[in-house]
């Protein structure tokens, strides 16, 4: 692989980089508080791009500008093009709750008091906070409050209904499914949507329904079930 | 640019291949995004793929800036002066040292490349490689996140990471042989090129030679991340030596970002604290994508030999610090 290829190479690492960005689609793999520092990736490849196709046709008339470089199985930069075609072109989709490890997204329930929820009727709360509180909040702040959860449902085995989110800590590399068991009277209403149906619902989570057992898995019952659009970012943090 | 005009008629050079390759994959963008969509396995192994490499980028980014940085400014002379006489005090400070980088470990490798050099600065590079990734602030405070209520796990792991990357530098200052390192460093440019030019070149060196190799690790973690999870956790509960085993062949595998695996490590709660001390020790210090950047970045005879010891090391530092302190 010539000199002029590698640099064009390194150049559409940093461009694809920023399509990724401009799209939003870097959501689908990292966090959002990455956002900055790939804006900085992206800029400092895209100079370093720059600043070599520049210098080699600068210095093109004088020397051999391959001349004192490393030619040892230089076909390997061609790998480069794989993330190319992954990030701006075949854009792979968010996981779904079937790449996501299954294991519960709750750590060793080391009890620990939880700061109050917020305020207001039914507030919005994140899935895998939840299942956290429901499995480790000494102060039991959950109980008898009315909370709004969002998430995919998603069918058991034995016929009944959970809510599902896809919980990232880094990238999608460490994933894992956070889930509430769905009761009450609007479970069936949940359970009448088909899988992966994106959901709003209002509820109250069972006290003591989070035990080793199952995972540490909380129950909910549900009064309420809207079905709402795919968000834009599937993940929840 | 690339090659005189009479190679041309010859063959078709690599830039024409370069342009054919990026139009097939704008025409065919539609079909293979459907494609890798509608299968689940395929989809998330493509979507694990991009994002380790993603997570990587930034990390790897700070690495070859810093790398360039050392090119343009710390001769072999000047790192020899910083560093103590004693090749075992070097290598301590070294290890020390490496809480100054904050980041992943994909950073570290090339880094550490252009660090290494001969005598005792090679093994105190080759420390400073193996605890950066692991002891920097950001690491410890996200495992006493990930571990609340546990500090000695914090503890734990810090000592244990420590004391691999320093036992790994004695290792390598008692053992290691300069020939292991088939892959050089590109020339520097002639006398009289700016700093500017030295820094651009050893840092577009250093990408194109690391990124191409995180390409091959995070392929092969995306492989794995579908096909070993579902049965290797059936078989661990409660049995030491094989959870210490499993654990650190997962982290080998797995090749997590050192910032994240403490969050995977807490979550594994039907596992003892040792096997999980041991993921958290194994994975920043060796994992697939660190193998293959290494062969990358210093061959594969240095790849093969330095990183089964570090396995090794690794493990049983690990699960000895373990057994002291948690």
């Amino acid at each position: 692989m010539s000199r002029g290829t590698q640099n064009l190479l390194l150049l559409l690492v940093g461009l694809s980089t920023a399509v990724m960005l401009v799209k939003g689609t870097y959501l689908n793999y990292v966090k959002p508080a990455l956002f900055p520092w790939l804006i900085a990736a992206s800029a400092v490849l895209i100079v370093l791009g720059v600043a070599a196709i520049v210098r080699d046709l600068r210095r093109s008339g004088d020397a051999d500008p391959d001349t004192g470089h490393d030619h040892h199985r230089p076909w390997l930069v061609w790998l480069l093009l794989i993330p190319i075609a992954m990030v701006a072109f075949v854009v792979p989709p968010p996981l779904g709750a079937d790449g996501a490890s299954a294991q519960p997204a709750v750590s060793a329930p080391q009890r620990r008091a939880f700061p109050p929820l917020p305020p207001g009727d039914a507030p919005t709360v994140s899935l895998p906070e939840v299942v956290m509180r429901a499995a480790a909040d000494s102060t039991n702040s959950l109980d008898g409050r009315t909370i709004t959860l969002t998430g995919f449902s998603l069918h058991r085995p034995d016929g009944g209904v959970d809510l599902g989110r896809v919980v990232i800590v880094c990238c999608a590399a460490d994933a894992q499914l956070a889930r509430a068991h769905l009761t009450g009277p609007a479970a069936a209403v949940a359970a009448g949507y088909p899988e992966d149906t994106w959901l709003r619902i209002r509820g109250q989570v069972v006290p003591g329904s989070a035990h080793p057992d199952d995972g540490f898995i909380p129950t909910f019952a549900v009064t309420d079930v809207t079905r709402i659009d795919k968000p834009a970012n599937t993940y929840a943090y | 640019v690339t090659a005189a005009p009479t190679e041309h008629k010859r063959r078709v050079g690599s830039l024409e291949a370069l342009l054919v390759a990026l139009m097939a994959l704008a025409i065919s963008a539609g079909t293979v995004s459907t494609f890798v969509a509608n299968r689940s396995d395929l989809s998330t192994a493509a979507t694990v793929f991009c994002g380790v490499f993603v997570q990587a980028l930034p990390f790897l980014v700070l690495g070859v800036i810093v790398s360039g940085l050392i090119a343009a400014f710390v001769t072999a002379e000047r790192l020899a002066r910083w560093l103590p006489r004693n090749p075992a005090l070097a290598v301590a400070v070294a290890g020390i040292g490496g809480a100054a980088l904050p980041g992943c470990e994909c950073g570290s490798v090339p880094v550490a490349r252009r660090l290494f050099g001969a005598g005792s600065s090679g093994a105190a590079a080759l420390t400073f490689m193996l605890s950066a990734p692991a002891i920097n602030p950001v690491v410890l405070v996200a495992t006493a996140v990930a571990f609340p209520g546990q500090p000695a796990m914090v503890l734990a792991r810090c000592l244990a990471s420590l004391a691999t990357a320093v036992v790994m530098g004695l290792l390598w200052s008692r053992f290691g042989r300069a020939e292991w390192v088939t892959r050089k460093l590109p020339d520097p440019p002639a006398d009289g090129a700016s700093r500017w030019t030295v820094f651009s070149e050893a840092a577009r060196h250093d990408f194109l030679q690391a990124a191409a190799y995180l390409v091959v690790g995070a392929a092969a973690a995306a492989a794995l991340h579908v096909l070993v999870p579902a049965w290797v956790f059936e078989h661990l509960a409660g049995q030491l030596l094989l959870g210490v085993i499993t654990m650190a062949l997962l982290a080998f595998v797995l090749a997590l970002c050192s910032e994240a695996d403490a969050f995977v490590a807490a979550s594994l709660t039907m596992l003892p604290l040792i096997p999980r001390l041991v993921f958290l020790v194994v994975g920043p210090a060796i994992d697939v994508k660190l193998a293959a950047m290494q062969a990358g970045m210093f061959g594969r005879r240095f790849a093969l030999r330095f990183g089964t010891a570090t396995f090794v090391v690794a493990t049983v530092v690990a699960t000895l610090v373990g057994l002291a302190v948690l």
